[in-house]
């Protein structure tokens, strides 16, 4: 079925280029005829034609249509792979999506039509930007620090050797006779190296996403993949320069280092600054939530962009970018927009990611090729030699450096998963020597090719050979970041006695710098003095409430506290007398309750495109949270039996999701000192979704309950249904009491 | 004492520091930023004694020292101070002031308010010690013994968290 849908796609898809290119013309003569058509009534009343009721006018709207249309076709390729289970499985995605663009580019070719071609400028502007910031943005920031050091080597050694490696050794295969290239001089072969030399960042990730590998292997692949770009960037540029001068100079090698810094050095400063930029502008979105995402998007594409007219590093401002606004921007924005965020992301680089496949497929049915037997077959044993004396011989060097040693084990996975990708085809692509560049072209793919198929396929039997270990599933546990920390204090603090200044004295200095001045700029409101482990608390409380809301068992968890509660109440029997409230303070709070019913009542909900409403979900999630602190409030009150001194004081949770109702609910709460009975009523989930006037009778019920139970007895379910029957009531009954 | 003739290597730069230790009015600045300074600095002089002697002072920094190719070597010696387990006690008995084997509530809640200091209300304080008990207290005896801290750690990569490069 999915074939039959594929074919279909494919014909609409090339009949569809063909209108764009203009290189047919049987269907451009009918758009003419409708022009002319709805043209003629308007210009001359001789010939007078029926109004054209429908007619076909396709240029309109080719450009759109056609985009749309591969996009489409790529995520219905998508979709379709999944439902095929075995495939799936045994074959990476990234596999089967060049195969569906070699079949697309096989079937337009053979109607004739030239397929759309990976343009390189599509490339860089559109289709990768949106798989870097999406790496970037989610990279690990500890996992990535922490190896920072073999990353760099492995990325700026790593990929130098490979270059150089292979550029010199394509130029000695060169001169063998039988090969008839003796044409090709040094500088192109290094031209050629630097190319394929480097690990690309797309393939990677299509890749490594499958495997689940632990996580050091993955960062350190994907971090190599990453950093390197500057590398080559360079490295492409010089031997470009070059190879059109012919020769070169010391003092070219010279200024060629020096590019190298400046490039990658450039591309982290920029990335930086409009990280800070975006940080800052989030700062102040709090009244127009819907346009926050967009900050982010656009400030990083700024980044990358603006890297790029300067010929730094694009990528790595990118991350750098990403990197920098994330915690602040993250502290400042709404949790819809987070979602939003995280969402959008993940759904461009994945369109993006397929895309770039499907077109590579195309391409390479498209050509032009020239196909050199010893040439491409030189060049992809070389790329694995090098690849592999490259990763051996660095981790040589650097395992002296390593607490943790890189296994062997460790060292065939990296050096295997340096795959390549759509970034050397596009720089063979940029290429202008056209002679050469077929040559290089086609050797380029076949590597591409070799890498993806037979590399990406076979990682994942090979991991579960070597019993590679994989990632851990593990759940965020308030003890672990509790005891993280406290081991940062102590190490930082054994240092300072040591007087070693190492790593964690470093971060020691950074984050109190961080917290002293950069929070205070950067965060909105009074998060910015929220410590770390608040807010990671905060986090974590927020998840289980929504997962207690999405499971439904919301009532559960007021029936276990309730019992806990019980529990420790049996331990010390005491009895104790409930201080009544006072005359005024019962009048306050009627007073009080009152003016919010009407308030409730009267407040009508405008129309705006422009706002958020609340949704129920949230509301039920804000109300679990809420409900739970107050559970444990009331055990905690009924241990020591006193009214806590700030009432007003509530955790800052509460105050990002502050609605008037909830603070008089949080204030008469507090006003009637429980004697552990922590009830919470079962209506109030079936209440979650109802209006909010039930929100007062709610308080006025928990205090009547305050009144009028007696004795430290534990909660009977049977008195339940009881009161609630009673607590029905009007707050104006209460007068009555 | 095999590390000691390691350390020894280190001599000139212990030695400098112990001429300041040395001195009665021993202060180092950043341990006094340090929220946890003070228990660090207790944990290096053994109970009831006013001075450190250098073995002693010595013995406290084999807990940071990276774990060696040697342990095999050392299985029929008693725990290392500088296995995963060795490390893991001393962070311990950070945490339990009084040594009675157990982090009890109080004491974690003094350890978080040490490190969270002012900007945190009482409640807010509470409501995390109460969770990280709840997690980590398996026997439900409200307090954390020492199987039970391992265990809570067991996910988090020791090697890297309590080294001090310098000491192989």
């Amino acid at each position: 079925m999915s074939l039959l849908l594929l074919v279909f796609m494919a014909v609409i898809g090339s009949a569809s280029p063909d209108a764009a290119t203009g290189a047919n013309e049987t269907l451009r003569r009918p758009s003419g005829h409708s022009l002319d058509d709805s043209h003629h009534p308007r210009n001359s009343s001789e010939h007078r034609k029926a109004f054209p009721v429908l007619a076909f006018n396709y240029e309109h709207v080719s450009k759109p249509f056609v985009i749309s249309l591969w996009i489409l076709l790529a995520l219905l390729m998508k979709l379709g792979f999944h439902l095929i289970p075995r495939v799936s499985h045994i074959v990476p995605e990234s596999c089967l999506l060049i195969f569906v663009g070699l079949l697309v580019g096989g079937i337009i070719k053979a109607m004739d039509q030239t397929p759309p071609v990976l343009d390189t400028k599509l490339f860089f502007l559109y289709l990768l930007p949106p798989i870097i910031l999406d790496a970037g943005y989610f990279l690990p920031i500890r996992p990535f620090t922490e190896n920072m050091g073999t990353i760099l080597v492995f990325a700026v050694v790593g990929t130098l050797w490979n270059a150089f490696f292979i550029g010199g050794m394509m130029f000695a295969v060169c001169q063998i006779e039988a090969a008839q290239v003796g044409h090709v001089d040094l500088l192109s072969c290094l031209l050629f190296g630097s190319i394929i030399s480097a690990v690309d960042p797309v393939a990677v990730l299509a890749v490594f996403e499958e495997i689940h590998i632990n996580e050091l292997l993955h960062i350190l692949v994907f971090g190599e993949s990453l950093l390197n770009d500057a590398v080559t960037v360079v490295l492409y540029h010089l031997f470009e320069e070059f190879a059109h001068e012919g020769t070169v100079t010391v003092g070219d090698a010279l200024l060629g280092v020096v590019s190298f810094f400046v490039v990658s050095v450039g591309g982290v400063m920029v990335g930086f600054i409009y990280g800070v930029l975006g940080a800052f502008t989030s700062r102040f979105t709090s009244h127009s939530r819907v346009i926050e995402p967009l900050f982010v998007f656009l400030y990083s594409y700024m980044a990358y962009l603006s890297a790029e007219v300067f010929h730094l590093s694009g990528i790595m401002s990118l991350i750098a970018c990403g990197v920098i606004m994330r915690p602040y921007v993250e502290a400042n924005i709404s949790h819809k927009s987070y979602t939003t965020i995280k969402y959008f992301l993940k759904m461009w680089s994945s369109v993006s990611e397929t895309l770039i496949f499907i077109f590579l497929g195309v391409s390479t049915v498209e050509g032009p090729h020239n196909w050199n037997w010893i040439f491409v077959i030189f060049t992809l044993i070389l790329c694995l030699l090098s690849r592999v004396l490259g990763v051996v011989g660095l981790t040589f060097i650097i395992n002296k450096f390593r607490i943790i040693k890189l296994t062997k084990k460790d060292q065939f996975i990296v050096a295997y998963g340096g795959l390549r990708g759509a970034i050397a085809f596009s720089l063979g692509f940029l290429l202008t020597d056209t002679e050469k560049k077929d040559m290089f072209l086609t050797a380029i793919i076949t590597v591409i090719f070799f890498t993806v198929f037979v590399q990406g396929m076979t990682i994942r039997p090979l991991v579960e050979l070597l019993a590679v270990k994989k990632k851990k599933e593990s759940k965020a546990s308030i003890n672990e970041e509790i005891h993280t920390q406290f081991l940062d204090h102590l190490l930082t603090g054994i240092e300072d006695i040591c007087g070693h200044y190492g790593h964690h004295h470093w971060k020691d200095k950074l984050n109190r710098f961080n917290r002293k001045y950069v929070k205070k700029w950067l965060i909105a409101g009074d998060r910015s003095s929220e410590p770390q482990l608040i807010s990671f608390y905060n986090k974590m409380e927020m998840k289980e409430a929504m997962m207690l809301v999405e499971s439904g068992s919301a009532a559960k968890l007021y029936h276990d506290n309730c019992s806990s509660v019980a529990f420790q109440q049996r331990a010390p029997p005491k009895q104790r007398a409930i201080p009544s409230i006072s005359k005024t303070r019962e009048q306050e709070i009627r007073k009080i309750l009152r003016a919010n019913l009407q308030k409730t009542r009267q407040r009508l909900r405008s129309y705006s495109r422009h706002d958020l409403f609340s949704d129920p979900f949230e509301d039920s999630m804000s109300e679990i949270r809420f409900r739970k602190q107050r559970v444990q409030m009331e055990r905690r009150m009924s241990h020591y039996l006193t009214v806590p001194a700030n009432r007003q004081e509530t955790p800052s949770a509460r105050k990002v999701w502050f609605e008037p109702e909830h603070k008089v609910y949080t204030y008469d709460e507090s006003e009637s000192p429980r004697d552990g009975a922590a009830l919470e009523t079962l209506p109030d989930t079936v209440s979650l979704l109802s209006e909010s006037p039930q929100r007062p009778g709610q308080s006025s019920r928990l205090r009547k309950r305050g009144d009028t139970e007696p004795s430290a007895n534990a909660p009977d379910s049977q008195e339940e249904p009881q009161k609630l029957s009673r607590c029905f009531s009007d707050p104006e009954t209460l007068q009555n009491k | 004492l095999s590390f000691l003739e390691c350390s020894w290597r280190f001599c000139g730069r212990f030695k400098a520091l112990w001429m300041k230790a040395a001195l009665p009015d021993f202060k180092i600045r950043e341990l006094t930023e340090n929220p946890i300074g003070g228990r660090i600095i207790a944990a290096f002089f053994p109970p009831e004694k006013e001075r450190l002697d250098f073995p002693s002072f010595v013995r406290i920094l084999a807990h940071f020292r990276p774990i060696g190719k040697n342990r095999s070597r050392d299985r029929a010696q008693p725990e290392q101070a500088n296995s995963r387990t060795g490390k893991l006690k001393f962070a311990f008995e950070l945490y339990d002031q009084d040594r009675d084997g157990k982090i009890s509530r109080e004491e974690l809640l003094q350890v978080l308010r040490a490190m969270l200091g002012l900007q945190v209300t009482e409640e807010q304080l509470r409501s995390i010690a109460e969770r990280a008990i709840q997690e980590a207290d398996l026997d439900g005896d409200g307090a954390i013994s020492f199987d039970e801290f391992k265990k809570s750690l067991e996910k988090v990569d020791m090697e890297h968290k309590m080294n001090i490069r310098f000491l192989k």
